[in-house]
């Protein structure tokens, strides 16, 4: 009896020991600060790459600069721009920036490493001097049209005596709310090659980031505020309005009034549903740039989902929206909380190796300033790689086989629900907050898929589910496993999959 | 004399009475995650209503800890995580002692509570996510002075205590660059419109282009701007001028084409930068214009450069201004104040805005 006690203990530590390196891993992603030029404010506005592999960002102190990641060396581009709040690098001597009154093309004309041309692009949309006017852009469709977009403008800043564009007083009769005292504030706004900039969309608040999926669909968030319940990501399709009234003053043809005295339920009636929320204060209080993952896999796992900026805190979130019944919907989740990264996360890039940049900036909010880069080290995540509704519940993909006691146990899976109420008030409580019980769980063939079944799923609603004790069958506990999944339909297929 | 004894007499009523009324403390959440007050004191164990009112754009809460134990309150708030929306970020602890829940922007609560009979100092913060590092201050429960704001170590640091020294760190834009002038900056200016910019030249000379009307606005000369309100903060505010103007083009100085009465359409194209002086490209009706601003070689004023192509009308310059500049023109004729260029002279002239009695 001794002897095979002694046996199996034998064996089970040789176990223990292989499995070690497993368990104690290295961390999938490390964060590194990139040095700044002594004098420069680092403040952050847009981030893009050239084609010959060097950054190319933009800072709200006007700058235009270059760096070099083999050389570590910065060169100056560009100077004297108006809060710069988008860059596109159409190559190493023409870059695109949008800065607060226009899309300009930089030029370096005569080659001598600095911009010596400043063209307008397009300066065809009002500026009222309110500080809140900010302009975000510009991201190129396959079709090279580039898309910008106009913020409102803020009841908390006053509006110059010569503005840019025609005034329209109709919005200015606002306590609390943003308005849009000239063309297209709130709008995003599509530039065409033939050079006219059109309206495209309506309904935006403070739309400090656009950009596509690596299927060509664009989407932006906004900010919670006023008309906006929490924070949120939204598809954006051409005619669209998507919730602040501010913006259908210029809508063609309007002719109901001031928008921001209409009744919530009617303009409740018009807008298009965000695709994913942000629940405040647990997911993003101040979400910024979209971005996909186009590295095809020098990121990790999770090519073709978005991520996208925080600037409150010091985090990005990975979104993974998906199409149900034909309505944008899905889930965002913490990305790799807690490793270094700092808060103000307003802009991102991908580099050519595959290391995702990242653009500080606080712009008199709360934050942090400078550029990090996120690193992936090849060592696999434990992750949720996917989260999909099914009719009678959700399907949690991970990016490791589960261990199958962790995840068939119920107390394991904590879910929520709850909604947000859209009104001229800003921000939204939750409402109807309850707590529902997993009734059912199983587990995928190659266990790395877990089907969790609810009694009931409601659309209009935030289903945030809380993971504990998950980990892989190695024993590598689950990172970042706080998960929020927006339904706005419900899935109407009849049955659930068999197989998933 | 007659104050202080009214003084006396209503310190002496209130004593009298027996319960005097709440002292009241007004707090205000202002933009920048700042309170407008660091600090105040009260007497140990007296009544307070202290009052909150949010005018900044975003929600806010007040807490008030036990003393030294603001960060580890600021921490146990970040870590409610999904919990933090429904208790207004207000985590249940020891060191919690009195609070205001969320204030909405526009909106205003107080909350009443006896100040602790323990002097001390206790720090009062917001424990909205990230809010907490810039967004405190102190409640001094003491009879005794306080100490010099400067040497505070219990207020945010950097913080002169009121609001107009707050932000006093930014006011200049840090620039990897030497600040050697010509340079220009796009930003909110003073009397022009929304799409300015500021231009500094050698000899201390300035001046203000507007891409909107695409014309002239100001010339001054001494420093170049104010930055200070522009750069703090959000930057709802426009940039000073740091010097004093000499020329200011009337409201009417704009070209106009065939018809002198009418402003034809604008479009601003951009500027190339020459030796670093820019020189604006905009377009009227069908024209060209290339305008380009250089110092006159003594530094006593400034030479505009223009440049027009496809020009077959007459073209018409309104030219009144103030100040103490003169104003000549290269070509064409004036008069009472209205400059006639024709086709063949508009192609290539300059306007010379002369500082008076510039001594070189």
């Amino acid at each position: 009896m001794k002897p095979l006690f002694i046996c199996i203990a034998l064996i089970a530590g040789m176990l223990l020991t292989c499995c070690k390196p497993a368990t104690q891993q290295g961390p999938s992603y490390r964060v590194e600060s990139i040095a700044l030029p002594p004098g420069l404010g680092g403040q952050v506005g847009g981030l893009d790459f050239l084609p010959d592999g060097r950054l190319a960002a933009c800072f709200s102190s006007g700058e235009v600069m270059f760096y070099d990641p083999r050389k570590k060396t910065w060169q100056l581009f560009a100077t004297g721009l108006h809060d710069p709040l988008g860059i596109l690098a159409e190559d190493s001597s023409s870059i695109l920036v949008m800065q607060r009154p226009e899309l300009t093309r930089l030029k370096d004309s005569d080659g001598d490493g600095q911009a010596d041309l400043y063209e307008t692009v397009t300066d065809d949309f009002g500026i009222s001097g309110n500080y809140h006017e900010f302009a975000y852009g510009p991201v190129k469709d396959s079709k090279g049209n580039l898309f910008i977009a106009l913020n409102s403008s803020s009841p908390n800043g006053g509006v110059m005596k010569t503005v840019r564009g025609p005034l329209n007083s109709l919005t200015m009769d606002h306590p609390k709310q943003m308005f849009s005292p000239v063309p297209y504030r709130g709008w995003i706004m599509e530039y065409t090659p033939g050079g006219k900039l059109l309206p495209y969309a309506s309904g935006f608040r403070s739309p400090n980031g656009i950009g596509f999926d690596p299927e060509g669909n664009l989407f932006a968030t906004d900010n919670q505020g006023d008309w906006v319940p929490t924070s949120a990501l939204y598809q954006i399709q051409k005619g669209k309005f998507y919730g602040h009234p501010a913006s259908l003053a210029w809508e063609k043809g309007w002719d109901k009034g001031n928008p921001l005295k209409l009744s919530p339920a009617y303009l409740d009636s018009l807008r298009a549903r965000p695709a994913v929320l942000f629940p405040h204060g647990i997911m993003a209080n101040s979400p910024t740039q979209p971005l996909a993952d186009n590295t095809g896999g020098k990121f990790g796992p999770f090519s073709g989902q978005l991520f996208v900026g925080e600037m409150n805190q010091a985090r990005i979130l990975r979104v993974m929206p998906e199409q149900i019944d034909g309505q944008w919907q899905g889930a965002c989740i913490p990305f790799f909380d807690g490793h270094g990264l700092h808060k103000g996360n307003n802009r991102l890039a991908f580099a050519p190796d595959g290391s995702l940049w990242v653009g500080q900036n606080n712009h008199g909010w709360a934050g942090d300033t400078g550029i990090q880069r996120i690193v992936f080290t090849g060592t696999a995540p434990m992750n949720i790689l996917r989260m999909h509704l099914v009719p009678k519940g959700f399907v949690l993909s991970f990016t490791r086989p589960l261990d199958r006691a962790a995840a068939d146990s119920a107390a394991h899976y904590q879910m929520r629900h709850y909604r947000y109420h859209y009104s001229s008030k800003y921000g939204s409580a939750q409402f109807d907050v309850d707590t529902i019980p997993v009734t059912g769980i199983r587990l995928s063939r190659d266990r790395k898929k877990v089907m969790l079944t609810l009694d009931s799923i409601i659309p209009d609603m935030v289903y945030e589910l809380t993971l504990t004790g998950i980990r892989s069958e190695s024993g590598i506990p689950l990172s970042d496993s706080l998960i929020c999944y927006t339904v706005n339909r419900t899935n109407p297929e009849k049955n659930d999959p068999d197989n998933f | 004399m007659v104050c202080s004894r009214m003084l006396a007499v209503l310190l002496a009523a209130s004593f009298l009475c027996g319960k005097a009324k709440a002292q009241e403390i007004q707090l205000k959440a202002v933009a920048g995650l700042h309170y407008d007050k660091v600090r105040f004191r009260v007497s140990p164990g007296t009544q307070i209503k202290l009052t909150l009112s949010n005018t900044d754009d975003m929600d806010h809460n007040l807490v008030i800890t036990r003393p030294g134990a603001r960060m580890k309150v600021v921490k146990a708030a970040e870590a409610l995580g999904a919990k933090g929306p429904g208790i207004s970020f207000i985590p249940t602890s020891q060191d919690v002692l009195w609070h205001i829940p969320t204030v909405r922007p526009g909106e205003t609560l107080s909350v009443t509570f006896t100040a602790p009979r323990q002097p001390g100092v206790y720090p009062y913060v917001c424990t909205y996510p990230a809010h907490g590092a810039t967004m405190y201050g102190a409640m001094y429960v003491t009879d005794k002075p306080l100490p010099a704001l400067k040497d505070d170590p219990n207020i945010p640091r950097g913080e002169g205590g009121d609001m107009h020294s707050m932000h006093a760190a930014v006011d200049m834009p840090e620039h990897p660059y030497p600040m050697t002038p010509p340079y220009l900056y796009r930003t909110f200016m003073p009397d022009a419109g929304p799409a300015a910019i500021a231009v500094h030249l050698p000899h201390d000379l300035s001046y203000c282009w507007d891409a909107g009307s695409c014309s002239l606005r100001y010339v001054w000369s001494g420093g170049f701007l104010e930055h200070e309100a522009l750069w703090k903060g959000k930057g709802d505010a426009v940039a000073g001028v740091a010097g004093d103007i000499f020329f200011r083009a009337g409201s009417s100085f704009q070209f106009r084409i065939g018809d002198k009465d009418s402003i034809p359409g604008i479009s601003f194209k951009g500027y190339r930068l020459v030796s670093r002086y820019p020189e604006f490209h905009y377009r009227l009706n069908n024209l060209e214009i290339y305008e380009l601003i250089t110092l006159l070689k003594d530094g006593s004023g400034l030479r505009c450069s223009f440049r027009i192509t496809g020009a077959t009308d007459t073209l018409w310059l309104p030219l009144p201004h103030t100040g103490t500049a003169t104003v000549s023109c290269s070509a064409g004729q004036e008069k009472n104040g209205l400059l006639r260029l024709l086709p063949a002279e508009a192609a290539r002239f300059t306007l010379t805005i002369k500082k008076e009695g510039h001594k070189p």
